[in-house]
């Protein structure tokens, strides 16, 4: 047989567990609101007395009471993964539009003033000096065209390597929050397994290393797997860089500018074995942005520039001026080396010295119309930089698409997992309500006991007084 | 406890706020397009269109670069045209006077001496005919860089380089007329007849007056064959005009096709796309209000 207070005890565990859930409960209102919170849930498990037979020991087989078990987090650990893993792809193809964004505003194609129009300028301006070779105006005229040209190719280039450095500080900054972030994954680890080892509930702890996470999946495509003693691995791209309570750094080494990509290629690695991170996220892309996407771009241009300096060259070099110079070339570098649009500049700076006659001494015109036919050549240099921008077009309208597309997988990923483990204030209000009459009903249980008792107690043998 | 498909005031704030910037996004789009008045602003929106749009303005150059080297090119032809028109006029008047002369054999020294005075005067004329210029430039001399095509003897100092103009993608059409094509050369040369023939009155040599007036025909059949050829070339010039005009027309319709924005559509879009954004925004408030905090004491 149960105790006579048996059933007092039955009732103060029920007040407990029903103020625990209530608080439980708060606490989930408190964070409605708070980017990366899990909903928490009181479990409740109800207590049964000794079950051990034995002699003497023996039971009723009631309960005794309830106790709250463990204040679960409700989140899915798959959802979680599925989060970090869309995040990380998003902010790739996020970040690699905006480049593409930032390099498509460089040509500000198609435009009336942009370089195609200052190439097609320039070429009327052949075909002017071709049509009246005896006035200097033509010529001076051309020789500006000609210079807006080039200032129009050195533009372009300065502009790419200005992104390209811009990238490089950012990615630098970048990988300096990655290796913090990292640490204090390492350390909330160390706090977590910890706590957990002494059997401390570490539900808001957890929740802020999940945003960690998040962040670094985000940043460099992490991904993360948990391990039993509650530490969380962290990897970037098949690396680890959060072992339990250790990580690795991440570095940035080679180029600092456009110009010295091709020779000393800028990587992001790893700081300790010195191999490439195949890092995804906002590193990632901006990584292949500063390795394939701006150099391509830049060499396509570069290839441009060569290409017209090489086709106005020839011509030039071979015909006459009108102070009978001949064998100059028209366009050159400023470094004196290869001809490539971030160098490439006007040689001629004097309009007798322009070359327009294939005769010395004689207003003949052949080389002025052959330049000016130069703009229509099928491997003329305005073909290949319209091939160029289509080019351009093609890639940037591609990324743009995909990211759309990411953006929603990303979106419908994200109200899932908000869905698992946000806040629903009605749920809230409902369980708030739940537990206050449970705590009631908990009360009348003991008032309901105090009563029998005192019939007992108080009321009970009055016979023979 | 596993409720499929959850949604909490999280979720349904993520969704909503998704939705309603697409939306927005393209209505940014949109305002774009009609602002700008272009449906292509980047490569991205249409990488077809961008370099069909680049070769379309290159086109456009080109046909009015075209159109402007014709314009040149009539002036060049105007010039030869009037000119040898005039040179024939006159030499038809030598030829009057050589035909008098020859009538009057050597009869009237007086008069002879004075129809060859008229004569040199006509051939200092057709001389400075002959040394008519153009923008600066003797059309009669080819591509010299001097100033006169003839000295004042009547000898030639041009070149004969020829000048032409590209009215059409690979099309060039021969502006000039050099002056031993005009005038003849050696001893048929106009200016030289003329002198020949100016000797010969004077002398009264009527046999030399006569083989001079074959040659002055000679000359003068070279004058018109010449302006004929002026007259030809100038046509086709002004056909070549017309055609890059034409083209010019054409390219840029193709290319405000490809570029510009259909107007009527393009509100119409922006007035649905308005219209379902606020649609949204007032499905939105309302979705978001009310819990059950609203209706619980």
């Amino acid at each position: 047989m149960a105790s006579s207070f048996g059933g007092i005890n039955t009732a103060l565990t029920s007040l407990y567990a029903q103020r625990r859930a209530l608080d439980v409960t708060g606490q989930n209102i408190a964070n409605a609101n708070t980017e990366g919170y899990t909903r928490q849930r009181a479990e409740m498990q109800s207590q049964v007395g000794s079950l051990s037979p034995a002699m003497y020991a023996r039971t009723d087989g009631l309960g005794t009471g309830v106790a709250v078990s463990d204040v679960q987090r409700l989140r899915d650990e798959f959802m979680e993964n599925r989060g970090r893993a869309e995040h990380g792809k998003s902010a790739y193809l996020a970040q690699q539009t905006s480049a593409y964004g930032s390099i498509e505003d460089v040509f500000a194609e198609p435009g009336d003033t942009a370089l195609a129009a200052q190439l097609h300028d320039m070429w009327g301006g052949w075909n002017d000096v071709s049509n009246n070779p005896q006035l200097a105006a033509t010529r001076s005229t051309l020789l500006q065209q000609a210079s807006t040209v080039a200032d129009g190719l050195n533009s372009a280039h300065s502009s790419l390597a200005s992104q390209w450095s811009q990238s490089s500080t950012q990615l630098a900054a970048y990988t300096n929050e990655v290796n913090t972030t990292a640490d204090s994954i390492a350390q909330l680890n160390d706090s977590i397994v910890k706590a957990k080892a002494t059997g401390l509930t570490v539900n808001e702890l957890e929740d802020r290393r999940d945003l960690q996470v998040m962040k670094l999946s985000e940043l460099a495509g992490a991904t993360a797997s948990a391990r039993a003693n509650g530490a969380v691995d962290v990897f970037v791209g098949n690396s680890t860089l959060v072992s339990e309570f250790t990580t690795r750094k991440l570095e940035v080494s080679g180029a600092k500018r456009l110009d010295d990509q091709n020779s000393d290629p800028m990587t992001l690695r790893w700081a300790d074995t010195k191999t490439a991170v195949q890092a995804g996220g906002t590193m990632g892309a901006m990584a292949d942005t500063m390795t394939t996407i701006i150099p391509a771009i830049s060499d396509a241009l570069d290839s441009v520039a060569k290409n017209l300096a090489d086709k106005v060259n020839t011509l030039h070099g071979g015909g006459y001026s009108k102070d009978g110079s001949t064998g100059l070339d028209f366009f050159t570098s400023s470094s004196g080396g290869d001809i490539t649009a971030g160098t490439i500049r006007l040689n001629i700076t004097d309009p007798d010295q322009v070359a327009v006659s294939g005769t010395d001494g004689t207003y003949d015109n052949s080389i002025a119309d052959q330049m000016a036919d130069l703009g229509e050549s099928i491997d003329g240099p305005d073909r290949e930089y319209q091939g160029m921008i289509g080019q351009l077009g093609v890639a940037a309208q591609a990324s743009g698409r995909r990211n759309d597309i990411q953006a929603t997988v990303t979106e419908q990923v994200d109200a899932s997992r908000e869905g698992q483990s946000g806040v629903n204030l009605d749920e809230e209000m409902t369980n708030l309500l739940t537990y206050q009459r449970g705590y009631e009903a908990a009360s009348r249980v003991l008032t309901t006991i105090d009563s029998m008792l005192d019939q007992l107690i108080n009321r009970t043998g009055l016979v023979g007084r | 406890m596993a409720i499929g498909g959850r949604v909490t005031e999280g979720s349904i704030h993520t969704r909503v706020l998704a939705n309603l910037q697409r939306n927005i996004a393209k209505g940014e789009k949109i305002q774009e397009q009609l602002s700008s008045g272009k449906t292509i602003n980047r490569p991205s929106d249409s990488p077809t269109g961008t370099v069909s749009s680049l070769q379309l303005r290159g086109e456009v150059r080109a046909s009015q670069q075209y159109a402007r080297n014709a314009d040149d090119g009539l002036g060049w032809l105007g010039t030869l045209d009037n000119t040898l028109s005039t040179v024939s006029s006159r030499t038809i008047a030598a030829r009057d006077l050589v035909v008098r002369g020859l009538n009057q054999g050597a009869n009237d020294p007086t008069t002879n001496a004075a129809i060859a005075s008229e004569l040199d005067q006509i051939r200092e004329q057709l001389v400075g005919y002959g040394n008519t210029k153009y923008m600066d430039r003797p059309v009669f001399g080819g591509s010299t860089a001097s100033e006169v095509a003839y000295d004042p003897d009547g000898t030639f100092v041009g070149d004969t380089g020829t000048t032409s103009r590209t009215v059409g993608a690979g099309a060039k059409v021969r502006v000039d007329a050099t002056g031993p094509e005009a005038f003849g050369e050696g001893d048929t040369q106009l200016f030289k007849v003329l002198k020949d023939v100016a000797d010969s009155i004077r002398a009264g040599d009527t046999t030399a007056t006569a083989a001079n007036l074959e040659k002055l025909d000679a000359a003068h059949n070279l004058v018109k064959t010449t302006l004929s050829d002026v007259g030809a070339r100038y046509n086709r010039l002004e056909g070549m005009k017309q055609s890059a005009q034409d083209r010019l027309l054409t390219v840029t319709s193709q290319l405000s096709d490809i570029e510009d924005v259909d107007l009527p559509k393009t509100i119409m879009e922006m007035q649905l796309q308005q219209t379902s954004y606020q649609a949204a925004l007032a499905a939105s408030a309302k979705v978001i209000q009310p819990s059950l905090i609203d209706f619980l004491r």
